[in-house]
């Protein structure tokens, strides 16, 4: 035992970061153990974060998330690792090993200052999955602005096609998103990243990005290297710089061989590593085929020497008629210092035709014809010519022959057009501009006349079987030769290299035919020396060339700082995954750019292709489809200056080991699609539940304005469809989702207040499920106050108008009348489901599930699943609402903390701070950090200005900016400065004390301050965003709110905080399920317990149950618990006892009991009240007068003997519950009605079972019991609460009458026996256990929680806890779920050894006060109390909260709230000027 | 109406239940999806799905068998295809018809003759279909109303 306890890990896994997550990761870190806290979203707060308001109380769901968020997220002991996924758990109870994927967020977290600069410079706009797609947000995101950790991520797919396919590696997708954002000059910045030809490519490049387009798939791809075109004549015509700053010179000489696209590219790339290159071109000038291959009324010569230019401005030296082998010597270079040579030398070479007459005169080589016409030399062509080959340079050939006068040009090609290596656009150029092409025909011969070519015989040609190229080989048809006429014969056929340099280095080529080089690295057979471009390849694209280039350089790079060629370098082709084609997108065609008209064009060599106007280039770019989501454009790279965006970064699987795991992942939203007759994602006007959240929500995609998405228009009519996806056995789920029927009254009252007037709304369903905590009365409410029209009927289906987008909504009304009505908007209630995911996770582990994946508990309550040490909480174990995954989930804090007692406080660690500097009688020094954040205050506030008018403000005797004031680097300064100025005052201007005071607290006690000495002005939130159009007014109030901030502080005093010691001992009062449950819970953890009950034996209800619906044995459940608890040493149990007295407080109570006349005392640093309730004793329908009429749990208790009641049995359900006097839903008649009606069929299956009810309220997987029980033959009819059932006794005969609407019968039926599901109701006592604990109840007498939903056992009152039917109407597994809550919760107090208390608390001027109490009436927290001795106020620091409500209303001004005091108020006042 | 234990017989719904394409007429909720979505309640709103289920639950025998109404049902099946309980109420109508032949409410003949009109329209739909598939080119449009009088005619006609 003892090595088992030293092998268990004081640390918990949570997986799910929503709700339940936080929860469960706040109560374990608070008692005792560190967490691991998963989550797969960029960000904590799950779909909580998501909602607009909360049933029943309509808070603000982000308002009451918000600080959770923050306490959780700045936890010392929480680890959040949000974008990460657990992928497996091994191990057992006490030692598991986790293993953790971190996906990459692409953005680092620890620099991360969440200004968002990166986001407003993102060009890629995403439909927003926050907002369930209704809006849209940039790549890079925050999903929302309280997320944590308050930090971007940047959501990347796989790399567009575009970006993968570009030899060059270019970022096509980033450009085009620039282009579309208007950004031309970032868009050309970016493809000069690998390209430093954007405008020559952007006219010649074959373009496999636009092959590979996505777009094309819809329609066309789109024009992208037209628009790269665009962007870079674009720039350079208005003379922008876009050039890269090179490194430093590292006086490290390179040569480049060859002048071409490889050869400047690989000077380029080492020019900017620092490199000095030299580039050596044979040709008089520089470009290689860019210069002499293209004709300029396709590329002119000014592109080129434009770009040219730019290279040469990075210092590359280009020394022309120096040839590499006439001129110049490989060893010769050696010689000359050169540490490197990439040589690039291309092919420009024509190949021979190897025909009959090919020397004749008129019979010229293409690239020869195109060089020499390029170089301006004087070169003719005859009237008829003849262009052999179908290549570029054949068309290139062709075209230019027609403009040097030309009058006819054919070009033959020996295969068919689909085969044509020419780009497709620049041969239907080729034709347009009048050239015949001539396919299937190859040359024969030559047809001289003296030497002097006349034509040529051809012969027809037909297409075989494949060859080595994939196309299809051509053969001669025998006998079909046939002469063509032509005076000028020009052959391009294809080009090799000039290799007649390499006669030194003869092992630098492929047997004198193409230069040897290896394909990766590009490195030759000598050292140093490098081979690349068409001298390699044979002849290629442009782009291909600048692709080795850039190989080469980047090889170079590698050689000459002596590292490894190939390490970490990927040499593969990527792989392209074409993914999903988005079917949404309306088809719209590429946009077409202007041309020369035909008739301008042959007169010389004016460009043909002319660019965009930035109109239609902007227009082009929008058509993307942002494959990649992320264009890495790099936009927010060098908008973050705070360096955090990591493009590269990559996923990291970590081990971690815990002892224990709570699963708490939550659930998915049911998607109603395939529900096909609802026409959602068919029509605009019909959304989900969720995304009508949204829609409500202020920070949402309307901004709250309640508009239906087709139009924006403010609906009049909503209709809400209940049960979508819910109880359907056949095309969703068979369960109830639980929670729908209660969100969809929420919606529509809040939809309705947002709406002033006529919004009128009906909610469609079939049973309402109100049966939580005060739900019933806001069902009532929404009815007779908001006006909400309810109709009991499910919807078969809905149409659309499509005239107005309106929609008809088909429906049966109960009397069996069927309708038609027409609604602007149509919201679908959609159910839970467990998330794929994670259902997926839990098999891997091993956890049983249910049918329907959820995981199937192994004990009464919910948490524990099949695996010990693992737990569940929250939707996971079944569709629940927010305050039981609350609940669950501090159930599952104190279920880890029974298997982690030992190890309590053996991972966490605790803050150390160095000794409190004393500042008291010194003179305010005051320090004042003024915040750029980024732009966010910088780009509208003069923040220098602010820095120099701190200085003149009293007391400042130091000030200064900050990029990010909270940036890490910037913390240390600070520290450094208190120390080096002997400030003892701190004041920051930037954001939000919510998120950031902690913070800067923490700071300043690092620096020996006293945390209370700060003081934050927000000149973010508060003024440079609210005022960001007015920079002058908006500096002016940053800098009042700055004179504030320093005149408070001025006056700011240290606040002590001291310990209170905790009593580490628990009482529960009541000893039924919850109250045995609590008790042993906290035995279980360690920490003894009294358990007080009034009765004179433990078991409460439970004795009077026999078993639950789903099969729990309720008498072993009591016997089992009344044996732990009386056997456990550490439980003392006091039955029969009254408590008289209970004082003190959080921490240290003391109670005294009266048992059995005897006064017992004892104390104890936590209570959890379970007192219990009780059955009503009905007044309604005979009961009491005839004994064949009884309650269900009577019924209960005879069934569990074996005696029937009798063969005819009816139910009559909702007896004494949701009556005016008792407005609630006693929760659990429903389901034990039909737990007894099930049990009566099973004994007796002639039995007739009839159940009377007004709504089946067998909520969540109790559904399938209801439906169970149909099966079985019980018969369910409803009735109205307008015409109750009547039971009548008559000459022994006991009969019920109810009207039956569905059948339209008045229904009589004998019973042999009538059952009356009679409410819950709180004990009689409740009322005095609160005064005593000076805790509220509600109307109903039940306790009232601190809050409802995200504090469901906790009171306001610290250390006082609530569970079981004291709070509210539930279920035996409910009640023990929830006093294991309470424990964990209560855990959180008493593993302390001590509290803090002080701070920022009241505290009392002893001789102003008059002791009148009305600071006693109105503080929540029973912190202050008027001394009856002394005759005045006393406040309990402990328990203070500092709210403030008891200094606002003295009347003496005998309480000061410290840390808020008047003067310190004023001063902030008068330091406004007026 | 009203209604008390001497009409009601409350083995009924086990009866129905018992046979084929009865089995899951107890698990009803009552929603009305079935009625809301029948063409033949459209047009009759006496005819009610809905309500047929419940008589039969509560035991109508008497009610329900003689009634016109079971033979309305067009056989299309919509109730169904819609029903979240996956109650078969076409199957239902079928259970109900039989039963009200055995216990001689209708003459058998009327059975036979409401099945040779199923039969009948079974044979409609597959020759229509079978007459469409010849001419399937998709840019040919089909003329349903002479093809299904073309076809009703040599039915009936040229009856086996």
């Amino acid at each position: 035992m003892a090595a088992d306890r030293k092998n268990k890990v004081g640390a918990a896994l949570v997986v799910g970061g929503g709700i339940a997550g936080m929860q469960a990761s706040l109560d374990l870190a608070e008692s005792g153990f560190y967490v691991y806290l998963v989550e797969k979203s960029p960000s904590i707060g799950g779909t909580m974060a998501r909602l607009d308001k909360t049933f029943p109380t309509n808070d603000c769901a982000m308002c009451i998330l918000s600080p959770k968020l923050v306490e959780c997220g700045r936890h010392l002991n929480i680890e959040s690792l949000t974008n990460a996924e657990v992928l497996d758990i091994e191990g057992t109870e006490g030692q598991f090993k986790v293993k953790i994927r971190q996906n990459p967020r692409y953005i680092d977290l620890s620099k991360c200052t969440g200004c968002g600069d990166c986001e407003k410079a993102c060009p890629v706009r995403v439909k927003n999955q926050y907002e369930y797609g209704l809006g849209e947000r940039k790549a890079v995101f925050r999903p929302f602005p309280q997320a944590y950790p308050n930090a971007f991520s940047i959501e990347k797919k796989d790399r567009a096609l575009c970006t993968v396919s570009c030899p060059a590696g270019v970022h096509a997708q980033g450009y085009v998103a620039l282009i579309r954002d208007g950004k031309f000059k970032e868009a050309v910045r970016l493809v000069k990243r690998n390209n430093p030809l954007p405008a020559i490519c952007g006219r010649v490049c074959h373009h496999p990005c636009e092959a590979s387009c996505k777009r094309g798939l819809i329609d066309d791809p789109i024009a992208i290297c037209h628009l790269k075109r665009f962007i870079a004549d674009y720039e350079y015509e208005r003379g922008v710089c876009v050039d890269p700053e090179p490194k430093p010179s590292r006086g490290v000489k390179v040569a480049v061989v060859g002048s071409g696209p490889a050869g400047l590219t690989c000077a380029y790339d080492l020019a900017l590593e620092g490199f000095d290159v030299t580039v050596f071109e044979a040709l008089p000038v520089a470009g290689g085929m860019l210069t002499v291959g293209i004709p300029p009324y396709r590329l002119p010569k000014d592109v080129i020497r434009a770009e040219i230019g730019a290279i040469e401005r990075l210092g590359v030296e280009i020394r022309c008629n120096t040839a590499l082998g006439r001129d110049v010597s490989l060893s010769d270079l050696k010689a000359q210092g050169y540490r490197a040579v990439f040589i690039a030398v291309g092919a420009h070479r024509e190949q021979r035709l190897g025909i009959e007459g090919e020397d004749a005169a008129g019979v010229l080589s293409g690239v020869d014809f195109l060089r020499e016409m390029n170089l301006q030399k004087p070169v003719k062509v005859g009237e008829s010519v003849l262009v052999i080959g179908g290549g570029n340079v054949a068309i290139d050939a062709a075209r230019s022959a027609l403009r040097l006068g030309a009058k006819k040009v054919t070009i033959l090609y020996r295969r068919s057009r689909a085969e044509m290596p020419a780009n497709e656009h620049e041969v239907e150029e080729a034709q347009r501009e009048g050239i015949e092409i001539q396919f299937l025909t190859a040359p024969h011969r030559v047809i001289a006349e003296n030497g002097v070519a006349r034509g040529l015989e051809c012969v027809r040609m037909r297409l075989g079987k494949p060859d080595a190229s994939g196309r299809r080989r051509p053969e001669p048809i025998p006998g079909s030769l046939f002469t063509v006429a032509g005076d000028t014969i020009i052959s391009a056929i294809g080009q090799v290299p000039d290799l007649s340099f390499a006669d030194e280095a003869p092992e630098i080529t492929d047997r004198g035919r193409w230069l040897k080089a290896d394909p990766d690295t590009l490195e030759t057979s000598v050292p140093g020396v490098f081979a690349g471009g068409d001298a390699v390849t044979g002849p290629a694209t442009v782009v291909e060339a600048v692709a080795a280039g850039k190989r080469a350089a980047e090889s170079i790079l590698r050689y000459l700082e002596g590292r490894d060629l190939r390490e970490d370098r990927v040499f593969d082709k990527p792989h392209m995954v074409v993914g999903d084609v988005p079917k949404e997108r309306a088809r719209e065609a590429r946009k077409k750019w202007p041309t020369l008209p035909l008739s301008e064009r042959l007169s010389g060599f004016a460009e043909v292709e002319l660019p965009y106007t930035a109109e239609q280039a902007v227009a082009e770019a929008s058509r993307c489809l942002d494959c990649g989501v992320c264009s890495e454009c790099l936009e927010c790279e060098a908008a973050c200056r705070a360096n955090a965006v990591m493009h590269d970064d990559e996923p990291v699987i970590r081990e971690i080991e815990v002892g224990a795991v709570v699963l708490c992942p939550g659930f998915e939203a049911f998607d109603p699609s395939p529900l096909t007759q609802y026409g959602y994602g068919k029509y605009k006007n019909v959304v989900t539940s969720l995304e009508f959240e949204r829609i409500l929500s202020a920070s949402g995609p309307y901004e709250g304005h309640v508009v239906r998405p087709s139009d924006h228009r403010t609906p009049k009519r909503i209709a809400f469809v209940q049960c979508i996806g819910s109880r359907d056995v056949k095309e969703a789920e068979s369960y109830c989702s639980s929670v729908c029927c209660m969100y969809a009254i929420k919606e529509a009252v809040i939809a309705k207040e947002h709406v002033s007037g006529d919004l009128d709304i009906t909610i469609f369903f079939m049973d309402m499920r109100a049966y939580g905590k005060d739900f019933e009365k806001y069902y009532n409410r929404a009815r007779e106050e908001h006006g909400v029209r309810f109709v009991r009927a499910k919807v078969y289906g809905v149409e659309e108008d499509r005239s107005n987008q309106n929609l008809r909504v088909r429906f049966t009304h109960e009397d069996g009348h069927m309708d038609t009505e027409e609604f602007d908007m149509v919201v679908l209630s959609v159910g839970m489901r467990p998330k794929a995911d994670t259902v997926e996770l839990a098999k891997r582990v091993g956890l049983h599930l249910d049918e329907h994946n959820y995981v199937l508990s192994s004990g009464v309550a919910a948490v524990a699943t099949s695996t010990p040490g693992i737990f569940v909480s929250g939707a996971f174990a079944g569709p629940k609402d927010i305050p039981e995954t609350v609940m669950e989930a501090s159930a599952a804090a104190a279920a880890v903390g029974s298997v982690l007692a030992p190890e309590r406080f053996t991972r966490v660690s605790a803050k150390q701070y160095p000794k409190e500097r004393d500042v008291r009688n010194k003179r305010p020094r005051i320090g004042v950090f003024v915040c750029h954040c980024g732009i966010n205050i910088g780009g509208v506030v003069r923040v220098p200005e602010i820095v120099e008018y701190a200085r003149t403000l009293p007391y400042v005797v130091y000030a200064e900016e900050n990029l990010y004031t909270c940036s890490q680097d910037t913390q240390d300064k600070i520290k450094a400065l208190i120390e080096e100025h002997d400030l003892n005052r701190i004041v920051v201007a930037s954001c939000s004390p919510r998120t950031h005071e902690p913070l800067f607290q923490q700071t300043i006690r690092e620096a020996g301050l006293n945390p209370y000495l700060f003081e934050m002005a927000n000149i973010r939130d508060q003024c440079s965003w609210v005022h960001m159009h007015e920079p002058a007014a908006a500096t002016r109030k940053a800098k009042d709110l700055v004179a504030m901030a320093v005149a408070k502080a001025a006056r700011l005093e240290p606040l002590k905080r001291h310990k209170v010691p905790v009593i580490q001992k628990a009482m529960v009062i009541g000893g039924g399920p919850a109250g045995m449950t609590a008790a042993l819970g906290f035995a279980d953890q360690g920490y003894p317990v009294y358990l007080v009950e009034r009765e004179d034996s433990l078991g409460g209800n439970l004795k009077k149950l026999a078993k639950s619906l789903e099969g729990t044995d309720y008498k072993k459940l009591l016997s089992e618990l009344v044996d732990r608890v009386s056997n456990n040493e550490l439980v003392t149990v006091y039955t029969g006892a009254e408590i008289e007295a209970i004082d003190g407080f959080v921490g240290n109570f003391k109670t005294t009991l009266s048992v059995r006349g005897e006064k017992v005392s004892f104390e104890h640093g936590a209570v959890v009240v379970a007192t219990g309730g009780k059955e009503y004793e009905p007044t309604e329908y005979l009961y009491g007068t005839d004994d064949r009429v009884m309650t269900q749990t009577q019924l209960e208790q005879r069934l569990a003997k074996g005696a029937l009641p009798g063969r005819r049995v009816v139910m009559i359900q909702c007896v004494g519950s949701r009556e005016p006097e008792r407005p609630y839903c006693s929760r659990v008649c429903c389901g034990q009605a039909v737990k007894n009606a099930l049990d009566i069929l099973a004994a007796d299956p002639s039995a007739e079972v009839t159940v009377l009810y007004r709504d089946m309220r067998t909520y969540g997987l109790k559904e399938d019991y209801y439906r169970a029980a149909r099966e079985a033959g019980v018969t369910f009819i409803r009735y109205d609460d307008q015409a109750k059932p009547v039971v009548q006794a008559l000459d022994g005969r006991l009969t019920v009458r109810v009207h039956d609407a569905v059948s339209g019968c008045d229904a009589e039926m004998d019973a042999d026996c009538v059952v009356l599901g009679a409410a819950i109701v709180p004990h009689d006592d409740s009322k005095a256990v609160a005064q005593l604990l000076k805790v509220p109840v509600n109307d109903d007498r039940f306790f009232l929680e601190a809050h409802v939903k995200l504090r469901p056992v906790d009171f306001a009152t610290d250390g006082v806890f609530v569970a079981g039917l004291a709070h509210a109407p539930k279920t035996v597994s409910e009640s023990i779920s929830q006093a294991m809550a309470a424990v964990g919760r209560a855990v959180t107090v008493i593993s302390k050894e001590s509290i803090e208390a002080g701070g920022i608390v009241a505290s009392v001027i002893e001789n102003r006060c008059t002791g009148c109490g009305a600071c006693e009436q109105l503080c929540v927290f029973s912190a202050i109390r008027v001394n009856p001795d002394k005759k005045v106020a006393e406040v309990e620091s402990a328990v203070c909260k500092g709210c403030g409500s008891c200094a606002a209303n003295c009347r003496c001004g005998a309480i000061v709230l410290r840390g808020f005091t008047e003067e310190q108020i004023l001063a902030e006042v008068a330091a406004l000027p007026w | 109406m009203a209604l008390c234990e001497t009409k009601v017989d409350p083995r009924f719904k086990y009866e129905v239940a018992s046979r084929p394409g009865g089995d899951r007429i107890k698990t009803c909720f009552a929603c009305g999806v079935c009625t809301a979505g029948c063409p033949v309640a459209e047009v009759d709103e006496e005819y009610n799905p809905r309500r047929i289920i419940r008589k039969v639950l509560l035991g109508l025998r008497e009610e329900v068998l003689s009634s016109d109404l079971i033979w309305l049902c067009t056989t299309c099946h919509t109730c169904h295809a819609h029903c979240p309980q996956d109650v078969r109420f076409t199957d239902i109508m079928g259970v109900l018809r039989e039963m009200a032949v055995e216990h001689g409410f209708v003459h058998p003949s009327f059975l036979e003759r409401m099945e040779q009109a199923d039969e009948f329209s079974q044979k409609v739909r597959r020759a229509l279909v079978l007459s469409m598939l010849p001419g399937k080119a998709k840019s040919e449009s089909v003329d349903f109303r002479a093809l299904l009088a073309g076809v009703v005619n040599s039915l009936g006609s040229g009856e086996e």
